[in-house]
């Protein structure tokens, strides 16, 4: 290519063009929108209904922007207070680790870049990360798993049945016994379902319903049944009627007992609340979720710490479809008239009036 | 590694003091704990200050200002976290170490429980390490987040459970879901057992400082420039905002109306616009709340001839607009949820098992605490987004800002103390990388 007969000199010399720069062309295109045919009445209040915190145009974007970074100083201006000399100080030998982090100028920002540009770096290239983080002294976390606690499960004290009467004694019995306590408190919580439903449970061959049958008699005969389904809290309530139905083919290791078989939390050992003549009232009763095992509350506890973006809350969809509440630039009121040249907004003609005063020397800015 | 001078607290035995500092960006709240007794904890400004005659003070000596006039402030902590430990060990070496320290601390005999914020970025907290260990020289340390601190108080008591009379408290408490709004940001931790569970635990970037940079924003446009005077305004929203149970109604009572009306509850205040009396610097040091004065509002004092020299700032829906900005932060532009929200973002990670226990035990520390009807507007509002059944309570501490020590003292006293400090052998040993990882990993479950 002869390039029109111009030769390029080499040069180390390069020129770049100040004042621009790419810019994401998002939205719709203004000289397009300028030549469609549209209809210009009352277009600013149409626009108006629709709008919503996604879409703010980019210049109230950089606006608020700004402001949040203001708002996000410790001081007005930037002060730069050293520390004071004193007199009678011994310079004090520091260890270099310690020379080096007292005389690091870094601002939390400059941390927050840095962290982030090692995480980047350890999607791409996982051996120079951690190469980097040596270098730093940077530790990622590392969560410890939880050893192995499930000797402690075996323990019926720290869990006895939560419903048990206070004159049961018998059942405490076998909660101590070899069996887990969690069986203990499946047996007494098939024991509710069992007063209102003992057909239902007969007809089931399982392996701990069996010791449900056990668990069952003594309360039985001491009381008439109204009063002990009285003393049944709500929890178990909602297990006889979930019990009813979708029981009959659930493992017994599920997450479904209430309080759970698990022993990181420790059960109501308290006696139960008063018994109420509504306590049986279907509308009356209440949905108690099903309570996490033992692993995932092992799980939960012994995650490891997010990292500080992570942490901060993410802002939803929920929130995104509300509309912006808008307040007098003024006097802070709701606002509800814009200023025509600026978009302010302003709450009634005389806010508009002061607004307007300094609309006009910011005009052209 | 620090060479010759190993501690004379070397072996098994450990140290018997405790210092406590929770280090937070406005205050420190420093005190020492021994098997004994617990002591009132000091509350330092954690800054630097330097008046406009150019005098500068370092922590605690800021009670010897008198004139706070367009005072400016060096922190060493920002966003919560110690990032600027030039200043940080200035403080620390003025309140704890030098030989005229107001609380004298020897730290080759001490144990340090370090307060920090959840979330740190791991290249901070292995600077606090390096530092309590090869500067300071700690017999004995341990960094834990604060809000989970605040587990190990009789968190019943706040809520006034009814109960036996004396009853035996186990620490830590069993499930807590502790909301700490402090200067800086304000954090949602739920703890389980004393164990915080990290990957529900939700920031939102809207703390003290930010509030009262809107309230001088506010200010300044509404009356006069006090971008300067942080300080002040500082103490303007902390003796006269409060959180609004009825926004809309709050907002309708302050408006004037339009073009030429003067609404009835705009002239007489409603209850709502108080006064606020600057200070001058020559015979008040502190502002001061006043009621409403309608007939004695600047104007008509003005024209009277200046019988007063006070300036007086009236302030009508300043007063609730500005602790607004934490339930309802895209009012100015943030795009976050707001308090109740980030409870429920909080939750909604964890199994829905454990928000009933969650959702009745909530407690709510730090500065922001202090403003009135907090919890109340808190509880409303959670209250509408969890299902009927549940039950909801907040509750605060006496003392919200001093919560997190009196918690950090329970726990320096609390067996898990022991299994969770690292002694200065321990870190010349093994060295940062493995007191970080040992610290994130916490208690674990099993302990």
């Amino acid at each position: 290519m002869n390039n029109f007969g111009v030769i390029e000199l080499a040069s180390t010399k390069t020129t770049h063009a100040p004042g621009w720069a790419y810019v994401p062309d998002t939205g719709p295109s203004q000289a397009a929108a300028a030549l469609a045919p549209t209809n210009r009445k009352r277009a600013a209040r149409n626009n108006q209904n629709t709008l919503s915190y996604s879409d703010v145009s980019a210049r109230q974007d950089v606006k608020i922007r700004k402001e949040l970074e203001q708002l996000d100083k410790d001081t007005h201006k930037d002060v730069n207070i050293p520390i004071p000399a004193k007199a009678g100080r011994v310079q004090q030998k520091h260890t270099p680790n310690v020379r080096k982090i007292l005389q690091s100028q870094k601002t939390f920002a400059n941390h927050l870049d840095d962290y982030q540009a090692l995480l980047a770096l350890a999607e791409t290239n996982p051996a120079a990360a951690a190469a980097a983080a040596l270098a730093a002294g940077v530790n990622n976390p590392v969560s410890k798993g939880g050893g192995g606690g499930t000797t402690a499960a075996n323990s019926a004290s720290g869990t006895p049945a939560p419903q048990q009467p206070p004159g049961g004694a018998d059942k405490g019995g076998v909660g101590g016994s070899k069996r887990s306590a969690a069986a203990a408190k499946r047996a007494a919580a098939a024991e509710a379902k069992n007063k209102k439903k003992q057909p239902a449970q007969v007809e089931k061959g399982r392996r701990d319903e069996q010791e449900d049958v056990e668990m069952t008699d003594a309360p039985q005969t001491e009381e008439p049944t109204t009063e002990t389904t009285g003393e049944v809290t709500g929890a178990e309530k909602e297990r006889e009627g979930e019990g009813e139905g979708e029981r009959e083919g659930v493992q017994p290791q599920q997450p479904q007992s209430y309080p759970r078989d698990g022993t990181i939390l420790s059960a109501y050992q308290r006696p139960p609340p008063p018994s109420h003549p509504a306590d049986n009232d279907p509308l009356l009763v209440s949905r108690v979720p099903p309570f996490p095992t033992d692993d995932e509350l092992r799980a939960l506890m012994t995650a490891p710490p997010l990292s500080y973006l992570d942490a901060r809350a993410a802002w939803g969809d929920e929130e995104r479809k509300y509309p912006a509440r808008t307040f007098c630039d003024v006097c802070g009121y709701w606002g509800r008239v814009r200023c025509i040249k600026c978009g302010a907004r302003v709450c009634a003609l005389d806010c508009l009036d002061v607004h307007r005063e300094e609309c006009i020397t910011r005009y052209g800015l | 590694m620090v060479g010759g001078r190993k501690s004379r607290s070397a072996g098994p035995v450990p140290p018997s003091t405790t210092l406590i500092l929770d280090n937070g960006a406005n205050t420190i709240k420093a005190g020492f704990v021994t098997d004994e007794k617990t002591d009132e904890p000091r509350v330092i400004p954690n800054c630097l200050a330097r008046d406009r005659h150019k005098k500068v003070y370092i922590g605690s000596d800021l009670e010897k200002c008198k004139d706070f006039g367009e005072i400016s402030f060096r922190r060493p902590v920002e966003k919560g976290f110690v990032v600027n430990w030039e200043a940080q060990k200035e403080i620390w070496d003025h309140e704890f170490f030098d030989d005229k320290a107001p609380q004298k601390c020897d730290p080759s005999e001490t144990r340090l429980v370090l307060a920090e914020q959840p979330n740190s970025l791991p290249a901070l907290q292995s600077h606090c390490d390096q530092m309590v260990f090869e500067e300071f020289g700690f017999a004995s340390y341990y960094r834990g987040i604060g809000p989970a601190f605040n587990a190990y108080q009789d968190v019943q008591d706040m809520f006034r459970t009814p109960r036996a009379p004396d009853p035996i408290v186990e620490l830590p408490a069993e499930v807590v879901l502790l909301v700490d709004s402090g200067y800086s940001h304000t954090t949602v931790t739920p703890i389980l057992q004393g164990r915080p569970l990290h990957p529900a635990i939700r920031r939102l970037d809207v703390g003290g400082k930010l509030m009262t940079n809107y309230l001088t924003r506010l200010l300044s446009v509404r009356h006069f420039d006090m971008r300067n005077d942080t300080y002040i305004v500082n103490e303007m929203k902390e003796a006269a905002c409060y959180v609004s149970l009825d926004f809309k109604g709050d907002l309708e009572k302050t408006w004037k109306g339009t073009r030429g009306e003067r609404r009835e509850s705009y002239l007489t205040g409603a209850g709502i616009a108080k006064d606020y009396v600057l200070p001058d610097s020559h015979t008040r040091f502190h502002g001061v709340v006043r009621d409403y004065e309608p007939a004695a509002t600047s104007k008509a004092r003005r024209l009277a001839g200046g019988v007063s020299t006070e300036d007086i700032i009236t302030l009508r829906n300043e007063r609730f607009a500005v602790p607004e900005v934490l339930f309802h932060p895209p009012d100015i532009g943030m795009r976050q949820p707001g308090l109740a929200d980030l409870v429920m973002q909080s939750l909604s990670v964890l199994p829905v098992g454990l928000w009933p226990g969650l959702l009745a035990n909530m407690v709510v520390v730090g500065g922001n605490a202090l403003f009135d009807n907090f919890i109340q507007r808190l509880q409303t509002e959670i209250l509408e987004r969890v299902p009927d059944d549940c039950i909801v309570r907040v509750a605060r501490p006496a003392n919200p800002i001093t919560s997190t020590y009196y918690g950090a003292a329970n726990f320096a006293k609390h067996e898990h103390v022991e299994k969770l400090a690292v002694t200065k052998q321990e870190y010349e040993e093994h060295g940062a990388g493995w007191v970080a990882r040992r610290f994130a990993a916490g208690l674990g479950v099993d302990s």
